[in-house]
């Protein structure tokens, strides 16, 4: 159970990025943040593991508040929680498998991993790991001649090495087409029901939002102005859609009556 | 920018048009600095000013000797005529800036683009006549250093040398006949040259032009088909060459080396014979021939040689560059010492000191080197290194400043440390570019090295200023093509490594 209580953060050049915000997430929940650009919806993500420091508030994970961990207990609290971004964020020059070792640094003493040494364990997790994410002949390839949707996999597959309890996916879809978008989507969904992993998502499209997720808070301008499960989303009304996106948004697609036609589209869309 | 324009054309101008004219004719550009033009005012204040300054000086310096201006200006044109059209043009300028001024004030945007054009002929005209530019003796004179060009451009003539052996046959004559004269036994062994004459003796020519005896010389066993030089030598050691009707004599040797040929005691005062009552001289056939296989010549030897020296000048200066400038560049890079004002303010010293180095140039770096350590290559690595660091720090520090976060970030997310993070996230990103400004600078290093030697920091370069100092030029011409070979052959290895790194 991760608790996010009245969480504020203000940049050094005054700008408020969250105010107050709170919410619960219980294990297993598959969470999305929406919310309009610049509302604040990295900086949450980012203080859940703090590579952000917040400025006041509390994040308390199964008890143990986040926010005051320094040192070695902060980089034990970043190894359980996988981080996927919108720009993938691996090293371009590296090959896929050192991109995907390198999320089990936080459990490999300093001089080993330096020395491009890992344990037998390690491999057979990157095995497993590429294995999963359906890119085992890409391993010795460079990070940068993969294309978009696989280079996504190797950052989830990056994730999957820390076996985590909870994945921070920010935007992970924002670069991909729509088809890739849905691909990754299933493998987060996946991983949250098959493994149980806890994931909060930040998504931009309200149709992603109501197949994936299990409950959705919506941020705007740094505060939490919707919370919903998921048969609340799939009844968001247009009120509510504006005071999430604003008045001058408009709704594409999604209407709330017919969610459940959209929703055998895109089940349709995913058969295939 | 664009709000800036808008309250420009808003605002009137502070003074009317003819007066904003008037204005600028009193001091240039005044006028437009009161119909709110002020920048613009400014610069050609400043532009018209610098124009004025430099043509006075040019008078000054064209006719330094009169005195008064009147006169120093009428010498001045009559010995530059140049300097009457820039006048013109600076009068010009000065009609054109008032009228601008007038216009600007007024309504509508004026088209300055005549006031632009006369201020870059102003200074370019200005430029042409300071920098003496004469292109006309270029093309009449510039044929005299043709030839010179030639020995530089194709200076293979002196990468060979043919090793090269007198051969000399002498016969002794005794003058004048002399029954019972002493002459020095003489031993030809077998196969050397060996030269006889008939008779064996006789009387030296007369300066009233009566010939002396006329003597049969025979000579064998010289190099066949070859010149061959005719000398006497007198009694006291003097060798003179043989000349007859003004002529020097020389004789071309038959198939076999063998040559005859009439020759004719020369006129000379004779010096003391001691008392003898006669002289023993020789009469000598000389052959210059090339004997054995042509050797590699020393200019060559000596020019590889200080080329070898001078690439591994560069490689050690760079050498030791980038092991030094490595730990400075992570200091000296703004995203890793951003920290707190401690780290900023070290970063900005580091900063200065790499920027003041950087800005001495490594020919007076040498200099300074030679002063501490001596003339040598080791002077010269001093002086590049302190120079690779400068520039190198700089170099690195800008790749690290420009380096992606985001990989940096991901890393950090998965609970790695600092060291890790650095070895994961930065490092392999900022290998291409430390890979590609080290070789880079290798490059210029070679090339600064050849400079580098002139004033005594070894390598070719000392060879190459020595070489032109003796206006030996097909000497200084093999190092300079050893110079364009390295440079070339450089030049392709470093961006053959570039492509493969990055």
């Amino acid at each position: 159970m991760l608790e996010v209580r009245n969480l504020t953060k203000v940049y050094d050049d005054g700008t408020v990025a969250l105010r107050n915000v709170s919410f619960n997430v219980p294990d297993g929940e598959f969470l999305v943040v929406i919310g309009l650009s610049g509302s604040g919806k990295s900086t949450l993500l980012r203080c859940i593991n703090r590579l952000i420091d917040p400025t006041e508030g509390q994040i308390l994970w199964d008890g143990v508040d986040i926010t005051k961990l320094e040192g070695q207990d902060l980089r034990n609290l970043r190894r359980k929680i996988g981080m996927v971004f919108q720009q993938f964020n691996l090293v371009k020059r590296s090959t896929v498998l050192t991109n995907v070792m390198a999320g089990r640094l936080g459990y490999s003493p300093t001089w080993r991993s330096i020395t491009n040494q890992f344990d037998e364990a390690d491999k057979k997790r990157a095995q497993t790991a590429l294995q999963r994410m359906g890119i085992t002949d890409q391993a010795n390839k460079r990070a940068d001649e993969l294309s978009g949707g696989q280079q996504q996999r190797v950052g989830i597959a990056r994730a999957l090495m820390q076996e985590p309890k909870m994945i921070l996916a920010d935007e992970p879809v924002a670069s991909l087409d729509p088809v890739l978008a849905h691909s990754i989507l299933q493998h987060l969904e996946n991983l949250n029901q098959e493994d149980g992993i806890t994931i909060i998502c930040s998504l931009h499209y309200l149709d992603l939002v109501q197949r994936y997720s299990t409950s959705v808070i919506g941020l705007r301008e740094g505060q939490v102005v919707y919370q919903g499960n998921k048969k609340q989303i799939l009844r968001m009304t247009d009120k509510e859609f504006k005071t999430i996106y604003g008045e001058e948004a408009e709704r594409m697609g999604g209407i709330s009556g017919e969610i459940g036609e959209e929703e055998d589209a895109i089940g349709e869309e995913a058969a295939k | 920018m664009k709000t800036k324009a808008q309250t420009t054309e808003e605002k009137p101008s502070l003074v009317p048009p003819v007066v904003a004219g008037l204005l600028s004719l009193i001091l240039p550009g005044l006028g437009h600095m009161l119909a709110r033009q002020f920048r613009k005012g400014l610069v050609l204040l400043l532009v018209f000013l610098s124009a004025v300054g430099l043509w006075i000086w040019r008078i000054n310096d064209a006719a330094r000797r009169e005195v008064g201006f009147a006169a120093m200006f009428k010498k001045a044109i009559q010995l530059k005529p140049i300097l009457l059209i820039i006048l013109i043009l600076i009068i010009l300028l000065y009609i054109v800036i008032a009228l601008d001024a007038y216009k600007t004030a007024g309504k509508g945007k004026p088209n300055s683009f005549l006031l632009w054009l006369l201020v870059l002929a102003a200074f370019f005209i200005l430029g042409w006549q300071i920098g003496e530019i004469r292109p006309a003796v270029l093309i009449r004179d510039g044929k005299n250093s043709l030839p010179l060009l030639m020995r530089v451009l194709w200076p293979w003539e002196k990468a060979v040398h043919y090793p090269e052996e007198l051969l000399i046959g002498s016969a002794d004559v005794v003058i004048p006949c002399t029954e019972n004269a002493e002459v020095p036994e003489r031993v030809v062994e077998e196969g050397d040259p060996y030269v006889t004459v008939t008779p064996d003796c006789g009387d030296l020519s007369e300066i009233s032009g009566a010939e002396g005896t006329k003597l049969r010389m025979v000579g064998s066993n010289f190099a066949p088909n070859d010149e061959t030089e005719i000398w006497w030598v007198d009694q006291v050691r003097n060798e003179f060459r043989y000349r007859y009707g003004g002529e020097y004599v020389k004789v071309v040797t038959d198939e076999n080396g063998s040559f005859e040929l009439d020759v004719v005691i020369p006129y000379r005062v004779i010096p003391s014979t001691g008392g003898k009552g006669y002289a023993v001289w020789q009469v000598e056939a000389r052959q210059v021939a090339s004997v054995g296989e042509p050797v590699l010549s020393e200019e060559l030897k000596l020019s590889v040689e200080k080329m070898i020296e001078t690439i591994f000048l560069g490689m050690m200066s760079t050498f030791f560059g980038v092991i030094l400038s490595i730990p400075i560049s992570f200091i000296a890079s703004r995203n890793l010492m951003s920290a707190n004002w401690f780290t900023k303010t070290i970063y900005m010293i580091v900063r200065t000191i790499l920027n003041i180095v950087r800005s001495i140039e490594s020919l007076v770096w040498a200099v300074i080197a030679i002063i501490a350590v001596g003339l040598g290559p080791f002077a010269g690595i001093l002086a590049l290194t302190v120079h690779s660091i400068a520039a190198l720090g700089k170099l690195y520090s800008e790749s690290i400043e420009s380096i992606d976060h985001g990989p940096v970030e991901a890393i950090q997310a998965t609970g790695a440390n600092w060291l890790q993070t650095v070895w994961y996230a930065v490092i392999p990103q900022i290998i291409p570019p430390f890979v590609s400004f080290t070789i880079y600078r290798w490059d210029i290093n070679v090339r600064m090295s050849t400079v580098i030697g002139m004033v005594g920091g070894g390598g070719i370069g000392y060879l190459l200023i020595q070489w032109i100092r003796l206006l030996d030029y097909r000497s200084a011409g093999i190092a300079i093509w050893f110079i364009a070979i390295t440079v070339a052959i450089l030049d392709y290895v470093s961006s053959e490594i570039r492509e493969r790194f990055i």
